[in-house]
């Protein structure tokens, strides 16, 4: 019990609810239905972002492409259901098919060169979403089946669905992690790959697994935005698709998955995420400037890495790392 | 040298004897106005909706910029503003198919939303779209490049985003009046509307190639502040060129020699203009079915906020013609666009 308190996920927890008071204080109309929808939304695909940059972080990597991947994922899905004529469902698992098979590319490329896969993704980020963009013209599917739509409209008691999901997806996720085999695996090659291999696990192959893991959630991701949105649009994550890498990074970050690699926080992940959203949801309704916000998100994410880097320390010292 | 802040009091002082003519009580009205990110274009909307909200005696017409250029950082903002209380909206799509959903989202919570500067692809609930024929503008401004070019015609052609739904509308719009006019768009150079990218790309373009090029057609703020430098730089009068916008750069370019012209958009006018129909809206009209509305390639309800050709002859006084257009489309917005109770 005492280390829960000691925990990230408990921090993070204290956090959320000092900002709900003084955000809730400071604004009747921070309990609205509306602002509760909002920000369960944006919380729930933030935390999906979050979990697909986790999920490589667990390997002491880290990819730029997961925006991209994402972009390629929910224009597949657009074009399976627009210009494939497929039902949206199997349009499902061809954008999930994609994402999988360029998180595949990511991991293959990093394990056979060896090179960091800062660089590696950098190159494919560009190469992913250039490939899109002459794919596609850059043109929207927006064409999409009333069901998607209505999806990205639902809401139960106020919280979006695409949340739930999220949740949903965590849940699992971190069941994978605890409890199977291939879960422990990858962190096992992520903490010391030497180790693992000696171990008896290819390390090569868990680092391929957690791009291929990471896309996946990314492709997710990807989806539910199409639904909140009702169409796939290439901008849907910027430029590159590097418009998911500050919520990539922060949520894992501030949820205590070690950058180093071998330790990750499923649930301080998805809490990461609902922070971060409460905190910008609740400055730019104080009419804090839209600039003060970035900047502040930055100071947040700056002071989480430097806790990361304490927190070795202080494992290193305490001779449990 | 220009001044933002002279610019505005002289523009506000030319239409403020309209507006307040047909002001009427509206504190109820609280408009947000809000770009897709910031970008010097849109630098006239924060005065414009002071002016407005003085003007027509609105609860606000505050304009509210996202950090980035991110349709997510648009959202969060709109979200937070419907929230506040905003209940009119004058926007610039982050994405003009991406931002529809959101549009549904202000629109279900009461809220009247218009397009201001670039436009929602229909069917969308905005209600009309007020920006700059950019296709038209664009035709045209390359057509008074083409006067002005001798012998051989090779032009380049700078831009800005093609994430812009304006930009593919620009590059059609170039095409036409260079294949009409016997020129040649010898390249088209987009995704440069930020400094650092038009710097390297122009400047690479201009060492590298100038000679095979006899114009350039901007039709992006930021590529024609650079181009004009470079042009300034290179001491270049051989290459004719004709801008956008008003920025000081250009004008000075104007004035000095060194650009040909400069087509002018209107955005304090479509913040102005779009605040006081808005408000309107709000009060009772409904917009016209049968209005004379133009037709782009993303909606089929488009006002022209006006446009106008400025050269060396007219650059002293380029304010003028602005104020012009303001004025007119003010006069005459409620009769033509509007249904309203007498």
């Amino acid at each position: 019990m005492a280390s829960f308190f000691l925990s990230n996920e408990f921090g993070l927890i204290v956090g959320i609810c000092i900002f709900i008071a003084i955000f809730s204080w400071v604004d009747a109309n921070f309990w609205s239905p509306f602002n509760l929808f909002v920000i369960s939304r944006s919380a729930g695909v933030y935390a999906l972002i979050g979990l697909s940059m986790m999920a490589v972080i667990a390997t002491g990597g880290l990819s730029l492409a997961i925006g991209a991947i994402g972009v390629c994922a929910a224009m597949a899905f657009g074009w399976a259901i627009e210009s494939a004529g497929l039902h949206w469902s199997a349009s499902l698992a061809v954008a999930l098919a994609v994402a999988l098979a360029l998180g595949y590319v990511n991991g293959w490329l990093v394990v056979r060169t060896g090179i960091h896969s800062f660089v590696i993704t950098l190159a494919t980020m560009s190469v992913f979403f250039g490939g899109m963009l002459f794919l596609s013209q850059g043109q929207s599917f927006r064409a999409l089946p009333a069901e998607i739509t209505e999806f990205g409209r639902l809401k139960v008691f106020s919280i979006s669905a695409l949340f739930l999901t999220a949740v949903a997806v965590a849940l699992l996720l971190a069941a994978f992690y605890r409890f199977a085999a291939l879960g422990r695996e990858m962190l096992a090659a992520g903490a010391c790959p030497e180790a693992a291999e000696l171990s008896g696990v290819h390390s090569g192959r868990m680092f391929i697994l957690c791009h291929v893991l990471s896309a996946g959630l990314a492709g997710i991701a990807a989806l539910l935005v199409t639904a909140r949105f009702g169409a796939a649009i290439p901008s849907m994550a910027g430029q590159l698709g590097q418009d998911w890498l500050m919520p990539g990074f922060l949520a894992p970050v501030l949820g205590g998955t070690l950058l180093s690699g071998g330790r990750v926080s499923v649930p301080g992940t998805v809490l990461g995420a609902i922070l971060v959203t409460i905190l910008a949801n609740g400055l730019l309704r104080m009419s804090i400037g839209e600039f003060w916000v970035q900047a502040i998100l930055g100071c947040l994410l700056l002071a989480a890495v430097l806790g990361d880097v304490m927190r070795k320390r202080y494992l290193a010292a305490s001779g449990r790392a | 040298m220009f001044n933002h802040s002279a610019f505005r009091s002289i523009l506000a002082a030319g239409v403020v004897a309209i507006a307040s003519s047909g002001a009427i009580a509206a504190l109820d009205t609280k408009v947000g106005i809000v770009p897709g990110g910031p970008h010097p274009y849109f630098s006239a909307w924060g005065p414009s909706g002071k002016d407005a909200s003085r003007d027509f005696k609105l609860g606000a017409a505050d304009y509210k910029v996202p950090a980035k250029w991110e349709l997510g950082e648009q959202n969060l903002l709109l979200e937070s503003m419907v929230s506040q209380g905003y209940n009119a909206f004058i926007i610039f799509p982050g994405d003009s198919v991406g931002s529809v959903s959101t549009v549904a989202d202000l629109v279900g919570h009461g809220a009247q939303v218009i397009a201001a500067g670039g436009c929602f692809k229909d069917p969308s609930k905005a209600l009309f779209c007020l920006g700059t024929d950019t296709g038209n503008s664009a035709y045209l401004g390359t057509k008074e490049l083409l006067k002005v070019m001798k012998g051989s015609k090779r032009i380049l052609h700078l831009t800005g985003f093609m994430v812009d739904p304006n930009t593919q509308l620009r590059i059609d719009g170039v095409r036409k009046a260079a294949q009409e006019g016997g020129g040649t768009v010898v390249q088209v150079i987009a995704d440069i509307d930020a400094p650092e990218a038009a710097a390297e790309k122009i400047g690479a373009f201009m060492a590298a190639r100038a000679g095979e090029i006899d114009g350039i057609i901007a039709t992006a703020w930021v590529p024609a502040v650079q181009a004009a430098n470079s042009l300034r730089k290179l001491g270049d009068k051989r290459i004719r060129m004709v801008a956008i916008d008003h920025d000081e750069v250009v004008i000075k370019a104007i004035k000095d020699g060194f650009v040909d012209g400069t087509m002018l958009q209107n955005p304090y006018g479509q913040a102005y203009v779009g605040a006081y129909a808005l408000d309107r809206l709000r009060h009772g009209c409904t917009v016209k079915a049968d209005a004379p509305w133009k037709s782009n390639a993303l909606t089929a309800r488009f006002i022209d906020s006006g446009t106008a050709y400025v050269d060396a002859a007219k650059a002293g006084n380029f304010v003028g013609a602005m104020q012009e257009i303001t004025k007119g489309l003010l006069n005459s917005f409620e009769a033509t666009y509007l249904n309203c109770k007498k």
